[in-house]
């Protein structure tokens, strides 16, 4: 793959069909996001977003909550505790943005900023990073099935 | 119906051009990819706005500016559900050939 610069901003978007409560569970809540984000358990509250390795035993650490809206919006500092490696890294930020479109589906927005400090997990998460995860957000609450393979 | 705007906004020259430039630095003004195309103000804007309503651009505003960015989930999407389906079933085919060659061989 060719150089990138500036991947200090991600945006990523997806229109879901299902209602933005749905989304707000779906991403608030661990017996949700095992079955889409690389099988981790993240549970969120106004305060603390705690993630939990696939089987709920290992603690994946914890980040602040900075906006907790829902089902409209929330803001969350990230850091990569999943891999060492990237885990040394300066904290960036994620936000969450939930809109009802009028033809009844939800479009969920994601923007990963403040990677200036965080050139690896920049790296990590775009690509395929983000990509997984919001595909299979969208087919889980679509089809209730996570995407296969 | 958001595959149509997908493939309708892949299906020209100028706006891929427009996704590869974003690809390599993402987060531009209208200004900056205005510049590196032959191509007169309106009209890029005119693309992106095709590339907006199909999901693959996304708009921010920072400041005073408003920054364009690659958004390729919807490419994802498309592979998902057009190229992996396809490439799976001539694996398959291939896949029984070899079965069937070598079980008369």
């Amino acid at each position: 793959m060719s150089t990138i610069t500036a991947l200090t901003t991600q945006v990523y978007s997806v229109y879901i069909r299902a209602t933005p409560e749905q989304v707000w569970d779906a991403i608030t809540q661990p017996e949700w996001t095992a079955r889409y984000f690389y099988g981790a358990r993240i549970e969120v509250g106004p305060e603390w977003r705690k993630v939990y390795s696939p089987d709920g035993g290992d603690d994946w650490g914890s980040t602040s909550v900075t906006e907790f809206d829902p089902p409209r919006r929330l803001v969350h500092e990230w850091k990569s505790s999943y891999n060492p490696e990237l885990a040394v890294e300066e904290p960036s930020r994620v936000s969450w943005e939930i809109e009802a479109q009028e033809d009844g589906t939800t479009l969920l927005t994601v923007v990963h900023d403040q990677l200036e400090g965080a050139p690896k997990t920049a790296e990590s998460v775009s690509g395929n990073g983000w990509m997984y995860v919001l595909s299979g957000l969208k087919t889980l609450l679509e089809t209730g099935e996570p995407l296969a393979g | 119906m958001n595959d149509d705007r997908v493939f309708r906004a892949l299906a020209d020259p100028t706006r891929r051009h427009l996704l590869d430039r974003l690809f390599e630095r993402d987060g531009r003004t209208l200004t900056e990819l205005e510049s590196e195309l032959e191509m007169t103000r309106f009209g890029v804007m005119k693309h992106l706005r095709v590339l907006e309503d199909a999901g693959l651009v996304v708009t921010r505003r920072e400041g005073r500016e408003k920054l364009h960015f690659l958004n390729p989930v919807p490419i994802r999407l498309v592979h998902d559900r057009w190229i992996d389906k396809y490439t799976e079933h001539r694996v398959a085919v291939l896949a029984d050939l070899k079965h069937e060659l070598e079980d008369s061989a």
